[in-house]
């Protein structure tokens, strides 16, 4: 088997390797680790030059306290909630359909549409932007969490598609057949035979597409602006002043907007490995 | 806290009301006759969209709206900086009433594109003398296009108990700023810290050597790119501008930091002064200087022919060409060049710069009462609105790379030069 496993190596093979592990997680750590620190920093040491040594006073309660009662923060957060959880709902919703039809259905241009769909996730967005942005505008979605809801949906199921077609493809056909021979309608063997066979495929993507779309930031500077819609990830920048950036207020926004996916990992993590290695192997 | 904002802003109000009408009885019953006519719907937009300002803003609009009841005021605050790509658009298209922008060059284009609406006749009431220090900047081909309502001032920072431990005093003269630096790099103390790795920070040196040099109307005269680059004159302006680089009067690596990245030489010493804008010295005493420890002075005279030009950027309102009431937006214009109004939204507690109304009172603060006597008293020369705003955009851009080279590597002199004319060549003509 390769590569060996570390207990099967030699001894100093072993040790080389517990020696450099801790260290090349403090390095891959690092940028976290100083925004951690900077989060609870009072801003004198930013104006002083202290960038990594010992805080001068402790100020996480007064740094946290500002982002979540003096600022637009909450807000921010439940802008994220709103656009991510419909995006979730319906980039899953959309291409389980998809995914069935495409799966269970043999007519003319299958594959066809199967690839159109797959098509569609090697366009580099960043060329969608101004179009993306003058429809927006155009159907007075600019700057609405809807538009940005849309958007992500219908972006976003191209590849759910994908998945979701390779996972059913996946099942035993022989289930559905036995349910049309007994006279199941077909809708009725989508949600009571295939639905719940697809529970673990439906988990691992509702956490991988919750992370894609909390964490975008691209589309939200491009389609936002301003606390009525924008996510939390564009409104950070709002901690800086016209003239002064507030690093340590802007460490401890990141931080909070960091937890619910880090969060949604944690509980998730079985789903969240299950979903980046299924439907690549059939 | 909100609330108490807003007793406090109707008290003065009140109190502001009827002392003029006391003082000035004629004026103050026009006033109030013109309010009582005002009617309609006047739309603002705003780009006051930080925390203070913003509530300056809606304060700004209930007060006025509390004034004359019969308006029907939309306000609309838009994102600072979205703002500078909007204004075309919103201008053009259903253009609201009133506007804020910058003043100078940053004009120019709504003015050329007929955007602006002219307001001289504004201009031309008694009341706007008060605010003569903008009128310049104010005013393109010869005519006015807006009116200010705050600026900052800016100007040399400097370590006062550094100074004093050398035993120096605030220069007033090139000699002696030349004289203090040599002393202080005697002491291994650096005379200036700078940050320029975003260029903005060698635009400032750049508007006070060269207007120092060869006055406010050459310097506005090369903005508008009426003058070559490659001048004797502005030759002059380097060279003196190069006698502190040959000294090794500013910190090192500068191009590596931001300007708040520049803040901890001057806090801890390495470097005695900074030259900066106003909004400097907040940060300066969240990082623990004193008010003994910091002090300002106005940037020294270079060329004893040429009068005080300062660097004091403007914020704005404007009258969009298309308003649809413009009685009221007139009438709000009146409002915001008011003395008392200028004095209430540019208190510390809230927007904390400078009335451009030479009647406004100031608060009790070293700095603001030095800023703004200087503007109000000792800026003979004119107000310039600093490099990226008096140039136009895209000079500004290439000129300013130009500076931080020129800081780095003054060697390269001629060969950014010619760069810069080109640009200007390309660019103006």
């Amino acid at each position: 088997m390769f590569p060996t496993p570390i207990e099967k190596r030699p001894r100093s093979a072993q040790i080389t390797y517990q020696a450099f592990l801790p260290v090349a997680l403090i390095l891959w750590l690092l940028p976290l680790l100083a925004v951690a620190l900077f989060s609870i920093k009072p801003d004198a040491d930013f104006t002083n030059g202290n960038y990594w040594g010992v805080p001068s006073s402790f100020e996480a309660f007064t740094n946290y306290g500002k982002v979540f009662f003096e600022s637009n923060m909450p807000r921010y957060l439940l802008n994220s909630l709103f656009i991510t959880i419909p995006t979730v709902i319906g980039a899953v919703a959309l291409s389980c359909m998809a995914g069935f039809a495409l799966g269970v259905y043999k007519f003319k241009g299958n594959l066809l549409i199967f690839f159109i769909f797959i098509a569609g996730n090697f366009v580099p967005f960043q060329i969608l932007m101004v179009p993306v942005r003058d429809l927006t505008v155009s159907m007075n979605l600019y700057d609405t969490k809807l538009g940005l809801v849309l958007f992500h949906v219908a972006f976003q199921t191209g590849f759910c598609t994908l998945f979701m077609r390779n996972f059913i493809r996946a099942l035993p056909f022989p289930l559905i057949e036995a349910a049309r021979v007994e006279g199941v309608a077909e809708w009725r063997i989508f949600l009571y035979v295939v639905l719940p066979l697809m529970k673990p495929a439906l988990a691992a993507l509702a956490v991988l597409i919750f992370t894609f779309i909390w964490n975008d930031y691209f589309w939200a500077v491009v389609l936002t602006q301003g606390p009525d819609a924008q996510p939390v990830t564009a409104g950070i920048t709002e901690f800086n002043s016209q003239f002064r950036a507030a690093y340590h207020l802007m460490s401890a926004g990141s931080i909070v907007a960091a937890l619910p996916p880090v969060a949604m990992f944690f509980l998730m993590q079985k789903h969240f490995i299950a979903g980046l290695t299924l439907g690549a192997v059939k | 806290m909100k609330e108490a904002y807003w007793e406090d802003t109707m008290h003065s109000i009140l109190k502001t009301s009827l002392a003029a009408f006391v003082a000035a009885g004629v004026t103050a019953s026009t006033a109030v006759a013109d309010g009582h006519a005002l009617s309609g719907e006047f739309k603002i937009i705003s780009d006051m969209s930080n925390p203070a300002p913003r509530a300056v803003m809606e304060g700004l609009v209930e007060d006025f709206g509390a004034l004359h009841p019969g308006l029907d005021i939309e306000l609309t605050i838009v994102d600072r900086e979205a703002w500078k790509t909007q204004i075309r658009n919103a201008l053009g298209a259903n253009p609201p009433d009133v506007v804020n922008w910058y003043a100078a060059n940053r004009m120019r284009p709504y003015v050329d594109a007929g955007l602006f609406a002219d307001i001289s006749d504004l201009w031309a009431e008694p009341e706007f003398e008060a605010l003569a220090s903008t009128k310049g900047a104010m005013t393109l081909d010869d005519k006015q296009w807006g009116v200010p309502y705050t600026y900052y001032q800016w100007g040399v920072y400097y370590r006062k108990d550094i100074f004093d431990q050398y035993g120096l005093s605030e220069p007033t003269t090139w000699e002696e700023e030349v004289a203090n630096c040599q002393t202080l790099l005697d002491n291994g103390v650096k005379c200036y810290t700078i940050g320029t790795k975003f260029l903005w920070t060698a635009g400032g040196w750049f508007d006070y050597i060269n207007s120092r040099t060869n006055g406010y109307d050459f310097h506005i005269a090369l903005a508008r790119g009426e003058i070559e680059w490659t001048d004797d004159r502005v030759r002059q302006t380097f060279a003196n501008w190069r006698q502190l680089i040959d000294m090794g009067a500013f910190i090192d690596d500068h191009q590596t930091y931001s300007w708040q990245e520049a803040l901890p030489f001057m806090l801890n010493g390495e470097a005695a002064s900074y030259l900066m804008g106003n909004f400097a010295v907040a940060a300066m005493r969240d990082g623990g200087l004193t008010d003994e420890q910091l002090d300002f002075y106005q940037f020294p005279v270079i060329n004893p022919d040429v009068d005080y030009a300062e660097d004091a950027p403007t914020d704005t309102f404007h009258i969009a060409s298309g308003a649809q009431n413009v009685d009221a937006a007139k009438e709000f214009l009146r409002f915001v060049t008011s003395a008392d109004v200028q004095t209430e939204i540019n208190g510390g507690d809230a927007l904390g710069q400078l009335p451009v109304n030479a009647n406004a009172s100031i608060d009790a603060d070293k700095f603001l009462e030095q800023g703004f006597e200087m503007l109000s008293g000792n800026a003979g020369g004119g107000i310039m609105q600093f490099f990226d705003r008096d140039f136009d955009a895209e000079m500004a851009s290439v000129g300013m790379e130009g500076l931080q080279e020129f800081m780095v590597f003054p060697d390269n002199l001629d060969d950014i030069l010619a760069r810069l004319e080109e640009t200007r060549q390309r660019i103006y003509n």
